[in-house]
């Protein structure tokens, strides 16, 4: 190649690197200027986000305070239940005994009433009996002597039921 | 045209230095590609937080009812001993959905036992037995007890906390702490083999009470207080024994003296 044909080839390179330094300058630009723009987008969606998951979690904050504040006043209601349930059984418990225990006094009143009742029937039946025993011996030789020692014999029967009543009545109160 | 030799060599020179330039900014750009920030990803519209463990509540509310009790107060009893012509009260707890354990002396001389549960639902007792060598007696239910209780596998030794779930003076359902504090053979002679002390406070109407170690477990059966205050358990290995060995006779009844 002759000299005369370096200069002109010369500066053709130096244009060409010169254009391909620039059209490089460009796209790298153009792409850090894209890039920045889609961080800067990113960037303000994360912050939208955080803000909403923070708002949220502000909203959780307060629901979860509120819960436990119901919570609790649930549990105090319950202890006061829990308590009046016991009071109540322990009410209806007692209840239960002083009505048993009135049950068998009613009983006892009611089994010393008849046994009293009984003694009085009996003794009756036996003062009866012995007036009447008096009065046939007073007329003794109108009455056969058999009949009188037989009547004498169920006097002495009836007093003897009412003695028994009385010791019935006597162990009834006893009891 | 005639040119100068030095002229035609700086000009050689200059492209050669150009296509260098030219070869090295080309290398730079490629070689700036790769430490370029990438373009951003898109942003999502909502994230996942990190799974946390949840707690269950599952091991608290297996020992819950719906009314808030715990199993240990529901599985007491008071029983009403109606006697001839008497009356007295004491307590126990179920083993089972229709068996009671209470104190033999609970249920003696009875002419008919009433019980009562932690809500005050009443049960109707079908049949009662007790145990030959022992102060202890198993009632028989017609209705359902609301809970029941497990039986600890060891006897709770000296030290060991207890809590004692009863009835004393046959009022409110009371739960009761304390230690046991020593063994010792039956001092009313009414069991064989060695008893526990504690001191829980029992009362009168106590007999027949659960009680029970750290895990609700039975350990034993109040049965009789010292006059120091010190309360006597039968020990779990006790009620075992009489139950795998069924040494039961029915209880005495004032009615058919």
């Amino acid at each position: 190649m002759s000299d005369l044909a370096l200069v002109p080839r010369r500066r053709r390179v130096v244009t060409v690197a010169l254009a391909a330094a620039l059209v490089l300058s460009l796209t790298l630009s153009t792409y850090l200027i894209v890039a920045a723009s889609s961080w800067r987008g990113a960037a303000s969606g994360w912050e939208r986000l955080a803000e909403a998951h923070a708002t949220e979690a502000a909203q959780a904050t307060e629901d979860l305070a509120a819960a436990r504040t119901e919570l609790a006043a649930t549990r105090e209601q319950l202890d006061t239940a829990q308590a009046r349930i016991t009071a109540l059984a322990d009410e209806k418990a007692q209840l239960g005994d002083s009505n048993e225990v009135q049950r068998q006094l009613t009983d006892y009143q009611a089994r010393v009433s008849a046994a009293a009742a009984n003694v009085a029937t009996s003794l009756a039946s036996c003062v009866d009996a012995q007036n009447q025993l008096i009065g046939y011996l007073g007329e003794r030789e109108r009455y056969d002597a058999a009949s009188l020692e037989r009547f004498a014999g169920e006097v002495r029967g009836f007093c003897a039921e009412a003695s028994s009543a009385n010791r019935r009545l006597q162990q009834e109160l006893a009891r | 045209m005639r040119t100068d030799p030095v002229s035609t060599n700086l000009a050689r020179r200059a492209l050669t230095t150009a296509r260098a330039g030219l070869l090295l900014l080309t290398c730079a750009g490629l070689a700036a590609c790769g430490v370029l920030p990438p373009v951003a990803d898109p942003v999502p519209t909502s994230v996942t937080p990190t799974a946390l463990a949840v707690p269950s509540p599952a091991t608290s509310s297996d020992l819950l009812s719906p009314d808030g009790f715990d199993a240990v107060q529901r599985m007491a009893v008071r029983i009403r001993n109606v006697g001839c012509g008497r009356l007295s009260t004491g307590s126990g707890f179920a083993l089972d959905p229709h068996t009671l354990v209470t104190n033999k002396h609970v249920v003696a001389d009875s002419a008919q036992l009433q019980i009562s549960t932690y809500d005050g639902h009443d049960l109707t007792a079908s049949a009662t037995s007790t145990a030959e060598l022992a102060d202890l007696a198993l009632v028989r239910t017609d209705g359902e007890l609301p809970s029941w209780a497990t039986l600890a596998d060891t006897d709770p030794k000296v030290g060991d906390r207890i809590t004692v779930v009863g009835y004393p003076e046959g009022r409110a359902l009371t739960v009761t702490d304390g230690t046991v504090v020593a063994t010792t053979t039956d001092p009313l002679n009414l069991s064989l083999g060695e008893v526990l002390v504690t001191d829980a406070p029992v009362e009168p109407g106590s007999s027949g009470s659960a009680a029970l170690d750290a895990d609700g477990r039975v350990v034993g059966v109040v049965y009789a207080k010292s006059a120091s205050g010190h309360s006597y358990l039968l020990p779990v290995s006790t009620l075992r024994q009489v139950l795998e060995q069924a040494t039961f006779g029915p209880a005495p009844s004032c009615t058919t003296r």
